[in-house]
């Protein structure tokens, strides 16, 4: 008697799965508090569909989605030359999300010490070692800790570019190699003479971001200037289908760049697009 | 009757197999994943510099990582744990001795990313503080860690291995006058040898392998610290490299099988210790209890 409870129970749970549809993502952590903030909208409206939204960084996002282990990719930089080889296939189709900027973040600390633009020459040398202490910059006598990220890190792809003239150029003046937005955030925190690369969403009174200083003119990190296209290291934050998008993952989209989901794009802390 | 006995014996045997079987298919699916990397890195393997996007994998530094933090977390863990086995063994009344082994045994079900976080929370920066550093995710503290994280199983392990030998052994040794000290120096470890590397092997296994909580607090840059003995700079382990870019690695690549191949090495080195320890150390006569 109990084990065709136990039966009926299991078949009852079955059925409800089948009924239950789910819309698979992954990749940037910096496009992931829109689409995450999205995807429980999208749920309220939609509450047969799940929205499953997990992190990993744009490199595991176009991935993912080249290999049909998700339905949406998100991504903060461009496909390489050799992400579009490898998934050719797929035909995948990218969807411009939000604008965003790669801001140079410096510890509180050295900011308040007086450090508040560097030019993006200094942040190479920097990068590549050539500058080892702040007091070379004018800033208090420590040794700076650089942090890097990941190779295949959106946001490092758009910092390098600029600051190193290649996107996957090597950091020989790296002290600690990072994943995601949090993690450097942490590290940055926990240090008083740290150097790193955060969207500008994540800046906080503890992570400030410096401005950069280019043809005489200092350009503060602010929305405005991502706005208007002053500020240097701007970007577009991607959402990547296979094909053209059917059926849920279709609606999904959809909803991300409707006025509802530009919104929400705008409410993080990023630059709507439409 | 007959028909259930063989039932029985064949049951016991196919799980063995599968068990056995299980090492040999993971085996089997490195190798045939990652012979193309050996072919065409080659020597390219014992370079420096780790860089996919320009085809550069070497992995000297990952490698030298795994090693430091492997010695560091051994040295802290194995005296501090077969003390504590002592006690808890030797010394402990019986019906105290559960409780505390099971109060100690809990610390091995914690997720290792608890431990990571903790890490990154309070042991780094700790570790940086205590040393005065830039940055306190460095190999010191991947290896303190995992001294902490398999302090249990050593505990637990050595404990079982002294725990073992009988009550007459040790009241032979008092008969014969020797202090309690002497008996547990002189009779019970040297009894308890074989019992206790198995637990020094079954730790080694855990410290190469963990992957999680060491790849948030080891600073994860591709570097041997010069001089090479200075383990208060960040680093990088052959787990610490899977985890971070075993994902994004597109499935086939060059990139994808040169870290499969890091695998392999990984479980090369655990099997090459194992087998010579067992060689050297493994002799059933001395083994003076069964």
């Amino acid at each position: 008697m109990r084990l065709w409870g136990v039966i009926l129970l299991l078949g009852a749970l079955l059925l409800g799965c089948g009924k239950h549809e789910a819309v698979m993502v992954s990749g940037s952590t910096t496009v992931l508090p829109i689409v995450s903030k999205a995807a429980d909208q999208f749920q309220i409206t939609s509450p047969n569909v799940s929205v499953i939204v997990n992190a990993g960084g744009s490199g595991v996002g176009i991935k993912q989605v080249g290999e049909g282990k998700v339905d949406v990719g998100m991504a903060s930089r461009d496909l390489t030359a050799l992400e579009k080889e490898t998934y050719a296939d797929m035909h995948l189709k990218v969807f411009v999300l939000a604008r965003d900027a790669v801001v140079p973040v410096i510890s509180s600390e050295v900011y308040d010490a007086g450090i508040r633009a560097l030019t993006l020459a200094q942040i190479g040398q920097i990068y590549r070692g050539e500058i080892a202490n702040w007091k070379t910059l004018g800033g208090p006598d420590r040794e700076i800790l650089v942090i890097d990220k990941e190779k295949s890190r959106g946001t490092r792809h758009v910092f390098m570019e600029k600051v190193l003239g290649d996107k996957e150029g090597d950091a020989p003046g790296a002290d600690l190699v990072l994943g995601s937005n949090n993690e450097e955030q942490t590290a940055i925190v926990q240090s008083d003479a740290a150097i790193g690369m955060l969207s500008h969403a994540w800046l906080n009174d503890d992570v400030k971001g410096v401005a950069i200083i280019a043809d005489g003119k200092t350009i503060a990190p602010t929305l405005e200037n991502i706005v208007n296209g002053s500020f240097p290291i701007t970007r577009n934050l991607l959402i990547v289908t296979q094909g053209e998008p059917v059926g849920l993952v279709k609606q999904f989209v959809d909803y991300l760049l409707s006025t509802e989901g530009q919104k929400i794009v705008k409410d993080s802390g990023y630059v709507a697009v439409r | 009757m007959l028909l259930s006995a063989k039932m029985g014996k064949a049951y016991v045997v196919t799980c063995a197999m599968v068990s056995a079987m299980v090492i040999v298919v993971i085996l089997g699916f490195l190798i045939a994943n990652s012979w193309q990397a050996f072919l065409r890195v080659g020597w390219g393997l014992l370079d420096a510099v780790w860089n996919p996007p320009k085809g550069q994998f070497g992995i000297v530094s990952m490698v030298y990582g795994s090693f430091a933090v492997t010695v560091i977390a051994l040295s802290i863990a194995l005296p501090l744990g077969l003390a504590t086995a002592v006690f808890t063994s030797e010394m402990l009344s019986v019906s105290m001795r559960v409780y505390v082994k099971s109060f100690l045994e809990l610390l091995a079900g914690i997720p290792s990313i608890v431990y990571g976080l903790m890490g990154v929370a309070f042991l780094s920066v700790f570790v940086q503080g205590a040393f005065d550093l830039q940055s306190g995710r460095t190999l010191l503290t991947g290896g303190i860690l995992l001294a902490l994280m398999v302090l249990p199983t050593v505990i637990t392990l050595c404990d079982d291995a002294m725990h073992h030998i009988p009550m007459s052994y040790r009241e032979a040794a008092r008969g014969l006058g020797l202090y309690p000290y002497e008996v547990i120096k002189d009779v019970v470890l040297p009894a308890a040898k074989m019992d206790i590397l198995g637990a020094v092997l079954l730790a080694l296994g855990r410290v190469l392998g963990e992957t999680m909580a060491v790849m948030l607090v080891i600073g994860s840059i591709d570097k041997i610290p010069t001089p090479f003995w200075n383990v208060l700079t960040p680093g990088q382990t052959m787990t610490s490299k899977l985890g971070r870019e075993m994902a994004e690695a597109a499935f086939g690549s060059l990139h994808f099988e040169v870290m499969i191949g890091m695998a392999l090495i990984l479980l090369v080195f655990v099997l090459f210790f194992t087998v010579v320890s067992l060689t050297y150390f493994y002799n059933p006569e001395r083994r003076l209890y069964e």
